[in-house]
């Protein structure tokens, strides 16, 4: 049995994947080259899903995937328990919204600025949690979520408060008509977001200071003591995983063309948290396909009606209560069961 | 003298309200050591229980408690099924948040199912209105603020003055030294969980008797609760109680001067000062356990 094997026998290693020592940790030229493989892979979906409403479902995947893998830095890698992730994107929804209707700002223009608001609120929020742990930074940050949609709500001459805001400025390429290619071109920026968004979160998770983010997750006494700062390294890591949680925000307004309140509302937090959770913390892949999982999975029991959220929460649970690693902690289960298979009959 | 009248009814009524809501998830957090997202559901579901039961033809005293007592057993089943299978995992408060949301999806699509979205009421506590003070308040919420401090100080002795509620606390202290003097910590937890639900049930039953009830009912008073407990201190059972009221002030005091849409965003802004300033919540002073 080679050194690798023996790493990918054992899944329940704690985030062994974000650390750059010891046997089992892919080289980034091969990570490259999957992750060139897959997206080139879900770019051909469009040709075999030419119905718009498949394409529609394929975009939403996209969107959460990068709401629910951005999140995975902060709370997977981060450890921070930062539940005003969602309200980031809802920031980025309504900072899009209002910056094109009442500033009149080019929306691609528009979106970016939404990705740099989002980081803004982002440091905003870590600073009464520096000082925080635990438990309290749910609180507080879930607090900061209900004080964003207050305040939205209470502004109602700006963002139409309980009614939202309608007609909003869709994006736009050159003369193309984004109405009637059955969301082709929509599907591309989505797929290019979060694509852009999946390699910034590996090679941040990567990096030194994803790696130092690890370390003061895991012992944050002895990484303070080597010298490791929490208070940049906590701005540093919530501000990261803002931006392209923001653009998504921004994206789906534009997308949507619509925007009300419900982007801060619990159940969405639950269903984009069931995601990152779903699928394995501290992987950012695990997130993406439990997105794609969960919402396809949801979208084909359309016909159950009420017994959808019934069977989806089941679902949650069942694989919460029998793989703690999630949807990637069952693969590498998988994975280890057929390498060994593997080394036997070599053996 | 209306203006007083005013504010200090209304925060009685609502700090009752906010302890009743409260109180339970302090109790799971304090001996379990983990949020129960689910505790709003709780709310729900009791009521339900409670509307089903006067509908069957029971009269409100009998379905009242039979409600209460259900939904101490529907606690002790969410406690054995989602939160005792992963005790002694590494990321314990964070599966356990996705497990009780989920649960909790779980019920309120499942009341949604059976009793459809219609809005219910529950009969109130107590029929009829009177006049106190010069201003006209309903004796239902009478009711509520004046059976609040006498569950909540049974609650107290019972924690404090017999032998269970003293082997609650003790796991709450420490569940290594717990075990090791020969308590069933296992049935302690479900224990926590069971009184938490009934707890519950009740605030569920008080809500339901003055305003109408849906499946999703329980997700505002969850928020209240979580802001009543970060606000008291989350490492003793009477902070919250205390939070409870002096929140239930502070809004009847901001709704009078700068109304209620200001209401809310002042509250969490005094919620993220308060953590800034005090971490450990107004009420603590220090080490999880029952003060």
């Amino acid at each position: 049995m080679t050194a690798a094997n023996l790493a990918d026998a054992k899944p329940s290693r704690p985030a062994a994947s974000a650390i750059p020592v010891g046997p089992g940790r892919v080289p980034w030229q091969r990570e490259a080259v999957a992750i060139v493989i897959g997206f080139a892979v879900l770019a051909l979906l469009p040709f075999v899903f030419t119905d718009s409403y498949s394409r529609h479902v394929l975009i939403m995947v996209f969107i959460y995937a990068i709401v629910a893998s951005n999140w995975d830095l902060s709370l997977g890698y981060g450890g921070v328990f930062n539940f005003g992730h969602i309200a980031l994107f809802g920031i980025g929804v309504y900072a899009y919204s209002l910056l094109t209707k009442l500033a009149a700002m080019d929306p691609w223009l528009a979106m970016v600025a939404s990705g740099v608001i989002a980081v803004i609120a982002a440091v905003a929020v870590t600073i009464p949690i520096l000082r925080l742990k635990g438990i309290y930074i749910i609180l507080v940050t879930f607090g900061f979520a209900q004080l964003v949609m207050q305040v939205i709500l209470s502004q109602s001459d700006y963002t139409g408060g309980t009614q939202g805001i309608v007609r909003i400025p869709s994006l736009y390429v050159f003369d193309h008509n984004m109405v009637r290619d059955g969301k082709f071109a929509y599907f591309y920026i989505a797929l290019a977001l979060l694509a852009a968004s999946t390699v910034f979160l590996r090679a941040f998770v990567r990096s030194r200071t994803g790696i130092s983010i690890v370390a003061l997750r895991d012992n944050e006494d002895y990484a303070v003591s080597r010298g490791i700062s929490l208070v940049k390294q906590r701005l540093i890591t919530l501000a990261a995983s803002a931006f392209f949680t923001g653009v998504a925000g921004a994206f789906y307004a534009a997308y949507q063309r619509n925007a009300s309140v419900e982007v801060f509302s619990m159940s969405l937090g639950t269903i984009i948290l069931s995601m990152v959770l779903l699928g394995g913390t501290s992987t950012i892949y695990g997130a993406i396909i439990a997105s794609f999982v969960l919402t396809v999975f949801s979208e084909a029991m359309a016909d159950f009606g009420a017994w959808r959220p019934i069977i989806t929460a089941l679902l949650i649970l069942v694989v919460m209560l029998a793989y703690p690693g999630g949807i990637v902690g069952m693969l590498n289960a998988a994975m280890a069961v057929f390498s060994r298979r593997g080394s036997a009959g070599r053996g | 003298m209306n203006t007083a009248a005013d504010i200090l009814f209304g925060g009685l009524f609502q700090g009752s309200l906010y302890a009743m809501m409260a109180v339970g998830l302090a109790l799971v957090w304090t001996t379990i050591g983990v949020f129960n997202f689910s505790h709003g559901v709780f709310m729900m579901l009791g009521a339900y229980l409670a509307w089903q039961f006067v509908a069957l033809g029971f009269p409100a005293y009998v379905a009242f408690p039979l409600a209460v007592a259900l939904m101490a057993g529907v606690g002790w089943l969410l406690q054995a099924t989602v939160v005792r299978p992963l005790i002694g995992r590494a990321n314990l408060v964070l599966v356990v948040v996705i497990t009780t949301l989920a649960a909790g999806s779980l019920i309120e699509n499942g009341a949604l199912v059976i009793w459809g979205p219609r809005s219910k009421q529950v009969p109130p506590l107590l029929e009829g209105n009177i006049t106190l003070g010069g201003i006209g308040v309903s004796l239902h919420q009478i009711a509520i603020i004046v059976i609040t401090p006498i569950i909540l100080a049974a609650l107290w002795a019972f924690l404090n003055r017999t032998r269970l509620g003293l082997a609650l606390r003790a796991v709450a202290q420490n569940e290594d030294a717990s075990r090791l003097v020969g308590l069933n910590v296992t049935a302690l937890y479900a224990l926590a969980f069971g009184i938490a639900a009934a707890l519950a049930a009740l605030a569920g039953i008080f809500l339901g008797g003055y305003r109408f009830m849906t499946p999703v009912m329980g997700a505002d008073p969850l928020l209240k609760a979580l802001i009543v407990v970060v606000f008291g201190g989350i490492s003793s059972i009477s902070g919250p109680i205390f939070a409870a009221y002096v929140i239930g002030f502070f809004e009847a005091i901001c709704s009078y001067y700068f109304g209620l849409y200001w209401t809310p965003a002042l509250l969490f802004a005094a919620l993220i000062l308060t953590l800034m300033v005090k971490p450990e919540g107004l009420f603590t002073r220090s080490g999880r356990g029952f003060a």
